[in-house]
């Protein structure tokens, strides 16, 4: 199995034996899991002249080509064709599988049924150590010490090349289709190990959704940056798609001009329900809380609030509590999904609900909040205003970080020093 | 009282628009080895050096402007785009000449930490472990925009400096001869002058202003702002260099004080602040010091990391990024280790030798700015036009000179 640096600089030999070019680089186009390699870029006397592979007998040592090499046919390659060496090699790809960005220290190529494919990215210690010529030397000498080189070869099929929309950097052409197959969680972490340039790439690339979901997951100060990038319409979808009190906490942080030119392009309702959490102070609860909650009016029956939830299809983590409310949307009581279950179905809401109900006001601190849940072992405690209207729901989620001990998540090098 | 908030952050984020990446690198550029090698040219050379000053502060406007621009047009950081262009071998040069760069600066850092803290008696022995543990405990467990703000205000105890200038008013006439290019008939005149120019114009500091460019997300429509606040700040260094140089070779060249010590370093303030010169320079260099000894091994290793495009990011379990926390922990203790083995009377000296190291690296990393720089196929037609190119390449080619002359001489035994 050779790798692109043992094959790179090799001789090529005219069918009189004389070396007429040495290999400069191989290209192939990158679809299918291990795509063959179709064109060799020689690089003669005259400057670079790509021909087909085929066109090429692999001798030991060196290549040769069987009709003198101006008679050979010029192949010229295609746009999306990818020049191994030039395109790959010592650039930044993400790996799929351990969702980490590495760098192309050496590229795996494998001769399987005559034909020649890229199969793995070299990113180990080894890969380096090859293209200094001391791969053997260091083998040796971990060979004294009884332990073997560990190999850093990362399949071809779970790399993908990023795409930062400079042209002189395209190496891809499938959009980030095997990214957005990831957790949300895992593509925020290669995407705060990116540059400007390949996070606004990926951002416009993802679906809007996984966008949504992908942006919630990193960190306040980059996120800023990232909306700050994007296209504004564009911006305004992905945060239609986050959940309000998520969306509200990032518009926080921008300009005030950018935050309300967002909020204008944002769909009415989405805006709105923003714009109602961005009036109170982030300290608060109402700062913290969501707009998503399910209320059901009191007069309600159990078989009919049942038919309203089928409706709504809410989250699985709004749909817990069932908050009752009067005419004027008072906050009344509460049912759990069991309670609303298990009772017949003509019983209305208002026999069924605990109207014991534990709620905060919006301008509680976010502190006392965070304790009332844990105290009380709750998923989610209303917000309601001075007037008992419910205005949104504060869940676990939303405080979770404020009962974890501080520092506990794995701080962002980019923005500290280099 | 909501709207209130927001106004101020408004004025923040304006505030911060304006101190950006070059301004920032700018006072970052007055650490230890700033402060300590312009006072002690001052001290030995008067205003002799003024003209190598000058022209270390013009490349220092002319190369930061290119790895600014650099940063903009491709997005990438300094050892990403060595990495890219040139491969593995010469990425191995760089990145060495950039690890023991830095490593002398570490070095330099600790031995402000030592030479400061001297000066109320506390022994290197005890302030330069205490000094390493404490920053490999804030890099690891706090956060460093916390070091840094507190930091940075304690720096601004330099602005003694320009303040001394008013006060002090030194012979113009005599400052004006010290931009005719001299040479003074003096063997320690070669390590001053790389020295003066290794700190002015850091490889630490190239690095370090493009890595910013690039975290901002700075790129070729907001550029404009991004190469003013580049000149800006490469301009202001120049200036405080020159006032820090003016006011010693004021005060201490005439009454020939050498700056061997912090104490007699100190005396150049002593005109503006009397018996608390000691306290003022001291407090200005143990911050600088500290700042420059949390900055210095996390943008070390942060260069290397990317360059072999190894994992990086603070963690207290290593296995998370071992060859980056590895390092930083590597520099912070081999730094420490190495200005506990030299006398306390030598920390000044080391430092301005330290410096020297930096400015004998400085052409091979000016070099590869250079090639990057001035390639199309890297910056499109941002590259470097036929002006910017011969004045680069003169900046290279004369720190080039300077270092094979230092070591020739040396090599003859004259340095």
């Amino acid at each position: 199995m050779p790798y692109l640096s043992e094959i790179q600089n090799r001789k090529i030999l005219g069918p009189g034996g004389d070396e007429v070019a040495k290999l400069a680089d191989v290209a192939v186009v990158p679809s299918g899991q291990f795509p063959p390699v179709q064109w060799a870029v020689l690089a003669t006397r005259a400057g670079e002249h790509a021909i087909r592979w085929s066109d090429l007998v692999s001798e030991t040592g060196h290549y040769r080509v069987l009709v003198p090499l101006d008679q050979v046919l010029e192949a010229g390659l295609p746009d999306d064709a990818l020049r191994l060496g030039r395109d790959l090699m010592d650039k930044q790809i993400v790996d799929t599988h351990g969702a980490k960005v590495v760098r192309v220290n050496d590229l795996q190529l494998e001769e399987a049924g005559g034909q020649l494919r890229l199969v793995g990215a070299d990113v180990g210690l080894r890969g380096l150590l090859r293209r200094v010529g001391a791969e053997r030397l260091a083998e040796g000498i971990a060979g004294v010490v009884g332990r073997k080189l560990p190999r850093g070869i990362i399949p071809w099929h779970l790399v993908q090349p990023i795409d930062t929309g400079n042209a002189a950097n395209v190496r891809l052409t499938v959009p980030h289709a095997k990214l957005a197959l990831l957790h949300p969680a895992d593509i925020a972490d290669i995407v705060e190990d990116m540059s400007a340039d390949e996070r606004r790439a990926v951002f416009e690339q993802l679906d809007v959704e996984t966008a949504a979901e992908t942006l919630a997951e990193i960190e306040p100060e980059m996120q800023v940056e990232i909306v700050g990038d994007l296209d504004e319409e564009r911006a305004a979808d992905i945060l239609e798609e986050m959940a309000p009190d998520e969306a509200a906490d990032l518009l926080q942080d921008l300009p005030e001009e950018q935050r309300e030119e967002l909020v204008e392009l944002m769909e009415k309702e989405e805006g709105e329900d923003v714009e109602e959490l961005l009036s109170h102070s982030e300290n608060s609860a109402g700062g913290i809380m969501t707009t998503d909650f399910v209320a059901l009016p009191r007069e309600l029956t159990a078989a009919a609030g049942i038919n309203r939830l089928r409706e709504l299809k809410p989250d699985p983590e709004l749909a817990y509590y069932l908050y009752v409310i009067d005419a004027e949307g008072r906050l009344d009581g509460v049912v759990s999904l069991r309670d609303l279950v298990v009772a017949s179905p003509d019983e209305l809401l208002a026999q069924i609900m605990d109207p014991h109900i534990l709620k905060v006001e919006v301008d509680t601190p976010k502190e006392d909040v965070a304790s009332l849940i844990a105290k009380y072992d709750l998923l989610a405690v209303p917000v309601v205003d001075a007037g008992q209207k419910l205005l949104g729901i504060v869940t676990v989620d939303d405080v979770v970080e404020l009962m974890l001990p501080r520092g506990w998540k794995k701080r962002s090098l980019r923005s500290i020093a280099r | 009282m909501r709207r209130n908030v927001h106004r101020r952050r408004a004025a923040f984020a304006a505030f911060l628009v304006v101190m950006g990446p070059g301004i920032i690198t700018g006072f970052a550029g007055n650490d230890a080895g700033g402060v300590t090698t312009y006072t002690a040219a001052g001290a030995r050379f008067g205003f002799a050096l003024l003209w190598l000053l000058l022209i270390a502060s013009l490349s220092l406007v002319i190369v930061q402007e290119m790895c600014a621009r650099m940063g903009a047009v491709t997005g990438k950081g300094l050892s990403d785009l060595i990495r890219e262009r040139f491969g593995v071998r010469w990425t191995i040069v760089a990145m060495l000449a950039l690890f023991i760069a830095n490593a002398s600066n570490v070095v330099a850092e600790y031995a402000g930490i030592a030479a400061s803290l001297g000066l109320v008696g506390v022994p290197p022995w005890a302030s330069v472990p205490v000094a390493g543990i404490v920053v490999w405990a804030l890099i690891v467990f706090a956060s460093y925009r916390v070091v840094e703000r507190a930091l940075f205000a304690l720096i601004l105890a330099f602005i003694a400096y320009p303040v001394s200038i008013a006060i002090l008013h030194p012979d113009w006439s005599e400052v004006g001869r010290g931009f005719l290019p001299t040479v003074a008939n003096d063997p320690a005149v070669l390590v001053m002058a790389l020295a003066l120019v290794g700190t002015t114009v850091t490889p630490y500091l190239l690095f370090y202003l493009q890595a910013s460019v690039v975290d901002k997300g700075i790129d070729r429509e907001s550029f404009a702002s991004a190469r003013l606040d580049a000149i800006l700040g490469a301009t202001l260094a120049g200036l405080f260099a020159f006032f820090i140089l003016v006011v010693s070779g004021t005060v201490l060249f005439p009454a020939g004080v050498p700056a061997q010590t912090a104490a007699q370093a100190a005396q150049a303030l002593r005109p503006l602040a009397g018996e608390a010169a000691g306290l003022l320079f001291g407090v200005g260099l143990l911050a600088a010091s500290l700042l420059g000894l949390t900055v210095m091994p996390l943008s070390t290793s942060y260069a290397i990391c990317e360059a072999f495009g190894w994992e990086s990011g603070i963690s207290h379990d290593f296995r998370d990024a071992p060859v980056f926390m590895g390092l930083v922990t590597f520099l912070l203790a081999a730094g420490g280790a190495i200005v506990l083995l030299v006398p306390k009377e030598q920390l000044l000296p080391l430092i301005v030798v330290s410096q020297a190291v930096n400015g004998l690296l400085l052409p091979i990393v000016l070099v590869f700015i250079m090639r990057l720089a001035s390639d199309p196929s890297v910056m499109g037609s941002d590259a470097n036009g036929r002006v910017r190119g011969t004045l680069g390449w003169g900046i290279a080619g004369l720190t080039g000179s300077l270092s094979i002359a230092y070591l020739v001489a040396s090599a003859l035994g004259i340095g």
